[in-house]
């Protein structure tokens, strides 16, 4: 029984530990492409995986690793209202940049060099 | 009770119910005279905002309330979605190959609620941002666009989260 739950609560410490990873290297690489995006829209995009995934990550550490069901279900509230108000701040932002007349920087032509852009016939 | 009587109750108690839900959350506490002055107050407020809460309108069939099955697996679909979108933004902001353009399509789904879930969803994902939503259209800014073209575009930034929404309202 002791084993088991040694067994366990590894378990949990590896999860959370990987999760920890897991939001270091996407708030590393969101910071880096904030940094180097051009415009509002796309360090906005960048943002979102510090703000979204890399938060989301720890918070989801912070839940695996919990000692108590007390504090796992604080955690499932906190993560509830994350996953209300991240979205609705990102829209804020982007909403005032759009309605500011700030034009977005638009890629020239499709992702895949030489592929046909879709929708040039049919706009 | 005529039909218009009846969804106005339904309302205020639907109200009622979640306010006394989030009460409980906030105070943690169980005691009888906390929940009598949580229950008081959300009834208070439940019958002065009920119409602010679920529109009068929205008396469809699962246009406020969600079918209880998708509504469980919802979050777990939507971590996923917003895991696979992290590494492919991640993947073209190391790379470099971003393609950002701002597209416009429409959404099928009928109810409010469903939609700004939809317009939640969408920003959620690393990769596309909901601009403006109006009604059944949506203006979203998208990195790794491949295509110009409003149905083919919408049909792939909504990808399957317009469908699993649509599970849980209409």
């Amino acid at each position: 029984m002791s084993q088991a739950l040694d067994a366990v609560n590894l378990a949990r410490d590896l999860a959370g530990m990987a999760l920890c990873a897991v939001a270091s290297v996407f708030a590393i690489a969101g910071t880096l492409g904030m940094l180097l995006q051009k415009d509002p829209y796309t360090r906005l995009q960048a943002s979102s995986l510090v703000g979204t995934t890399a938060t989301f990550s720890v918070l989801l550490a912070a839940l695996v690793t919990a000692p108590s069901v007390a504090i796992a279900a604080r955690m499932v509230v906190i993560i509830a209202f994350f996953l209300i108000s991240n979205p609705t701040t990102t829209h804020i932002i982007a909403k005032y940049a759009w309605n500011s007349g700030i034009a977005p920087r638009t890629a020239p032509r499709a992702r895949k060099p030489g592929a046909k852009v879709a929708g040039d016939d049919d706009d | 009770m005529t039909p218009r009587k009846l969804w106005t109750l339904v309302r205020v108690a639907a109200t009622f119910g979640f306010l006394c839900g989030v009460w409980l959350l906030f105070s943690a506490d169980n005691g009888w005279l906390s929940i009598l002055a949580g229950a008081s107050c959300a009834a208070l407020i439940a019958l002065a905002s009920y119409d602010t809460f679920i529109d009068e309108h929205e008396a469809g069939k699962n246009m406020v309330f969600p079918r209880l099955l998708p509504a469980l697996a919802y979050p777990a679909r939507l971590v996923a979605a917003m895991y696979s979108s992290s590494f492919a933004t991640l993947r073209t902001l190391m790379t470099g190959s971003a393609a950002p353009r701002v597209v416009h399509f429409r959404t099928r789904l009928k109810s409010d609620l469903a939609r700004v879930v939809l317009a939640e969803a969408i920003t959620f994902t690393p990769g596309t941002i909901v601009i403006d939503l109006d009604e059944d259209h949506l203006i979203v800014h998208w990195l790794n666009s491949t295509t110009r073209h409003s149905r083919r575009a919408g049909e792939t930034v909504k990808g399957r989260l317009e469908s699993i929404i649509g599970g849980m309202w209409v």
